[in-house]
């Protein structure tokens, strides 16, 4: 990721510090844990099982880089921003915006293996090819709709690894691993959460032997909406179908009001009623539907053509100087298709993501949301 | 303690109580001997064990103390002497059959020894035995000295002749574990021959069916016996008095609190004013005897161990005779002179006796108590928790993290064994087991918890349970939970020997009692044929079996079965043996860095890892490490090291 050299103000605000016993009590606790991983792999407290970061042991120490890296800690978010974006470039709906696209990915084969337009696989081969990144953190399909966090050193190892999983992967954590790992460049596919802790860990205070957090080069956030929480899905869906048979999922625009399930043989149509009681409860408290803590954000596009069109195109926002020289050099190497947007799309985002933010922080409609509340009810995970 | 040779007539020994009960059970011809296992009453059943011969003793580790007392009453049946011995919560597992036992009479003498644990020193329980006798209106025996722990339970057998029913002679810790001199006598030669008469009418006590029918004729004929016991017990020589003729103070006592109460009365230098009733045959009491006693005392002081069994049977005879001794004034459990709960000890006797004659209480010179303290702060605090190389913390560890990991609330039913420390001490079981009761009822337990998931209840049930609790009491509970198709694991901590009283033998072993080979019984055989699913795993590869153990969670419904299998540190095979050698790599390991922080002496705390103040580095205690190499996997920096192997 791109911080501003120089700045040394930390992000942590007055009770924003704390250890094991304060993480159990504000976050694992309190339904609030986004499942990313930020404190595992750092000790042998706790750990990820299936999509829940679980404590394994009881831990004494009145700090931890447990709690200062979480999400959903208490942190002065304005500060954080402040750090790491170009201040003429903040908005108070998507957060730092340089640049906004349409694009999709040249190869048709890639787009076939992803979501949407396939950006981010397009990207992430792209910089792993070019040698930007010796290393990008993943996630791919596990057992039963549960996602695993890989770190792979190759394009080719990427290729496959595209689309959308509604279930939280352990992202961070995998960092954690593989940052201790000889990697110099490592990039990171991130949830909105996800990044938010990757952010938190460049400017976290806890004394630390040996983070590796230097070694984050490129932070790519996707769009999400909320996650699913795997047990209550693999539930519903094994209702539906045998899971091993599943190809994909699908969220089309709210108007289908249905979560979209591909098998070879056929789309199943789930209703959202029976989805939404699935959602992972620390979703219902997040107001990042963009991943604003990120390099460049990647999200399903919307189209006046439709859904049929749009459903293979992405939305990019570009936010830093190194987001936007790795899509100028995908612009250059022929990677991506660009085309152009559409008159109000980027309101349109704008809106749907202020929306987010009235409802993570339990706010009506027609009500002033503050753009970076300092509670944790700015981010999460999910997709849209 | 061979019981033979250098032990013969007359000498005088040191015996332990529980040595001196076999020994009286050895003079009385003992031909047959069944127990089950359970502190304090171990070490009869191993005495006599010692001494087995064919023909001449039979000795037995039976699966549960009902069987051990079927088995001990088969014997009886057949015309010979037998002994059943267990701890006092066993009386309540053969108390069903102990019921219709003393409805249907015996033959041979049959001796019932139960060993009570008074402030549960080895226990989870503070049950009192000597109700049973009187629910089971059979006569009730207790020895105060070592001597009479001998004496008693050989007279013990001629009284069970006498009146054709079962005796129960009742110990404590303190008088089976203590020892004390006793006079040796005669061990007869075995002459009798076993036979089961029973082609005889009915009510013939000696060729009759063995039946508690006709019942009411039957019990009517059982209080007949009662009587004919109380009768003799009037002219025993266990029961005695010492003191003044007119004391002004009577104890009544038996058992330990004899001692006790001697004790106490020496120390005031009350021995011409307090008289002591010593009763060695605690029920029936003898009411002559009573009544003489208390006629000639206003006040009278009972002194028992936990519930106030004595002292309720001496205020119903000092009502019913209350017109020829007149009333008197009681001291006991029920006013609170003496504690109701936990062991007495000769202060607080004596505190009781100043108490009521207005005399200071005995208190310990200062210059002691301080000594007292200052030692105090030299013995280095202890837990209770499990030996280094322990397969227990090993499988309680990967429980913890299989638990932790599923996220559901999962917990275990515990069990009786070593591994019940898992409910009571943090550092033994990682706070996982949340239900202890008796023998077997962790999985009792488990499997009515596992039929609750209609009712909302989602945590996974686990239950634990050792290899010879399996055999005693969890296989009618392990086939309930299989036929109600109940939710749970079952997780048998197999370290092939009864570990926690001392590596007795039991069904799964294939050697008995006596040192003979027997066949075995395979606890996954067992299992598997009831239709559970078996799955067995190295409770030391901590990783396979956590992995296994959240496998199972997440599987299909129904009784799953998990056998962690590894022999108890202490075992005959292992024991003073050392695996491998273990070491700590001082520059891999993390010390108090954020990022361990002490995970190996803070949470893992084997008694054999030390954690060195100065150099803030963990350490092996090379004395007492087993080598066990579990600490090996639960190192985050791969710090602690399994070096080479060693050659015991």
């Amino acid at each position: 990721m791109q911080f501003k050299e120089g700045e040394k103000i930390s992000a942590e605000t007055g009770n924003g510090q704390g250890g094991q016993k304060e993480l159990e009590a504000e976050v694992l606790g309190s339904g609030l844990c986004t499942g990313c991983g930020a404190c595992v792999n750092l000790c042998p407290y706790q750990a990820i099982y299936r999509d829940r970061t679980v404590t394994l042991h009881s831990c004494d120490l009145d700090r931890g880089r447990c709690y200062s890296f979480c999400p959903r800690t208490p942190a002065n978010l304005d500060v954080l921003k402040g750090r790491i974006y170009e201040g003429g470039y903040l908005t108070a709906e998507l957060g730092a915006v340089k640049e906004f696209f349409l694009t999709r990915a040249a190869d048709g084969g890639l787009r076939q293996k992803a979501q949407h337009g396939g950006t981010v696989t397009a990207l992430v081969t792209l910089a792993l090819r070019e040698g930007l990144l010796d290393a990008a953190v993943l996630s791919e399909t596990g057992e039963s709709l549960l996602p695993r966090s890989v770190t792979v050193g190759s394009a080719a190892e990427a290729f496959g690894l595209g689309g959308s999983r509604f279930v939280v992967s352990s992202t961070v954590a995998e960092f954690n691993r593989a940052a201790q790992k000889d990697y110099r460049r490592i990039g990171v596919v991130a949830t909105p959460c996800q990044a938010l802790a990757l952010a938190k860990m460049r400017t976290q205070t806890v004394a630390v032997p040996g983070n590796g957090i230097d070694k984050l080069n490129l932070v790519l956030g996707i769009f999400c909406g909320w996650a699913l929480d795997w047990r209550r899905l693999a539930d519903l869906l094994r209702e539906k179908t045998d899971l091993a048979d599943i190809t994909g999922m699908d969220i089309p625009p709210s108007r289908y009001h249905s979560l979209e399930v591909y098998t070879k043989a056929q789309t199943i149509r789930v209703s959202l009623d029976e989805v939404t009681p699935c959602i992972r409860e620390s979703c219902n408290s997040c107001g990042d539907m963009t991943a604003e803590f990120s390099d460049l954000s990647v999200g399903s596009a919307r189209l006046p053509e439709g859904w049929d069109t749009a459903r293979f195109w992405n939305q990019v926002i570009v936010r830093t100087e190194r987001g936007a020289d790795l899509l100028d050099l995908a612009r250059r190497r022929g990677v991506l298709e660009f085309r152009d947007v559409p008159k109000g799309n980027l309101e349109k985002l704008k809106a749907a993501s202020l929306s987010k933010k009235r409802k993570g922080a339990g706010v009506g409609e027609g009500q002033p949301v503050r753009s970076n509340p300092l509670e944790p009810s700015t981010e999460s995970t999910g997709r849209i | 303690m061979p019981m033979e040779k250098e032990f013969i007539e007359g000498a005088e020994v040191l015996l332990m109580g529980n040595e001196a009960i076999a020994r009286g059970a050895l003079e009385a011809g003992v031909r047959v001997a069944a127990g089950y296992p359970g502190t304090p009453s171990s070490e009869i059943i191993e005495t006599l064990a010692r001494s087995a011969k064919p023909g001449r003793l039979y000795v037995e580790w039976s699966t549960n103390e009902k069987v051990a007392m079927e088995v001990a009453a088969a014997a009886s049946f057949a015309g010979l002497r037998s002994l059943c011995v267990m701890k006092q919560n066993g009386v309540n597992v053969a108390s069903d059959f102990l019921l219709h036992l003393t409805g249907s009479g015996t033959r041979g003498g049959m001796v019932l020894v139960t060993c009570d644990d008074p402030g549960a020193l080895s226990s989870v329980n503070e049950g009192e035995s000597r109700h049973f006798a009187k629910l089971m209106e059979i006569p009730l025996l207790e020895p105060a000295d070592f001597q009479e722990a001998k004496e008693l339970t050989r007279f013990a057998f001629s009284l069970s002749e006498e009146i054709r029913n079962v005796v129960m002679v009742r110990s404590v810790t303190r008088m089976s574990h203590a020892s004390g001199n006793v006079v040796l006598g005669a061990i007869p030669e075995a002459a009798e021959r076993a036979e089961f008469c029973c082609d005889g009418p009915v009510l013939d006590p000696d060729r009759g069916p063995v039946i508690s029918a006709p019942v009411v004729a039957k019990h009517r004929l059982q209080q007949e016996k009662l009587r004919r016991a109380a009768a003799i017990f009037e002219k025993s020589p266990f029961n005695a008095y010492s003191g003044p003729e007119k004391p002004e103070l009577l104890i009544v006592t038996s058992s330990a609190c004899h001692l006790y109460s001697r004790e106490a009365v020496s120390l005031l230098g009350l021995e011409d004013r307090v008289g002591i009733l010593k009763l060695g045959t605690t029920w029936p009491l003898p009411p002559e005897l009573m009544k003489k006693r208390m006629a000639q005392t206003e006040r009278i002081l009972i002194v028992e161990e936990v519930l106030p069994f004595l002292e309720e049977q001496v205020k119903v005879l000092a009502a019913e005779q209350v017109r020829e001794i007149g009333i008197k004034t009681f001291y006991g459990k029920n006013d609170g002179t003496i504690p109701m709960v936990g062991e007495l000890n000769p202060d607080l006797v004596a505190s009781a006796i100043g108490g009521i004659l207005g005399i200071p209480p005995y208190a310990l010179p200062e210059s002691y108590r301080e000594k007292l303290r200052m030692l105090e702060g030299l013995a280095p605090k202890r837990e209770q928790t499990f030996c280094p190389g322990c397969p227990h913390r090993a499988s309680f560890w990967s429980i913890r993290e299989a638990l932790r990991r599923d996220h559901r609330g999962g917990f275990v039913c515990g069990d009786i064994g070593c591994y019940a420390m898992a409910s009571l001490f943090p550092a033994a079981g990682f706070h996982v087991s949340k239900t202890l009761h008796a023998m077997g009822s962790g999985t009792g337990v488990a499997s009515g918890f596992g039929k609750l998931g209609p009712f909302g209840m989602d945590q996974p049930v686990l239950s634990v349970c050792g290899d010879s609790t399996f055999y005693h009491a969890a296989v009618p509970a392990l086939i309930n939970a299989v036929h109600q198709q109940a939710n749970m694991i079952f997780i048998a901590l197999d370290n092939s020997g009864t570990a926690m009283t001392g590596f007795q033998s039991h069904p799964g072993l294939a050697t008995n009692a006596m040192g003979e080979e027997v066949p075995k019984v395979d606890i996954a055989a067992v299992c598997a044929s009831l239709g559970a699913k078996v799955v067995a795993a190295d409770p030391f590869d901590l990783l396979k079996t956590r992995e296994t153990l959240n496998e199972l969670m997440e599987g299909p419904q129904g009784v799953k079965v998990l056998i962690l299998k590894q022999s108890c540190a202490l075992s005959p095979e292992k024991k003073a043996g050392k695996r491998q050698m273990m070491r700590v790599d001082e520059s891999l390991c993390r010390g108090e860095d954020c990022g361990c922080n002490r995970l190996c002496t803070r949470i893992f705390r084997c008694p054999g890892l030390l954690w060195d103040r100065e150099r803030k580095k963990a350490l092996i205690d090379e004395v007492i490490c087993a080598g066990c190499g579990v600490c090996a996997g639960i190192c985050p920096a791969g710090a602690i090291q399994s070096g080479e192997a060693v050659k015991s």
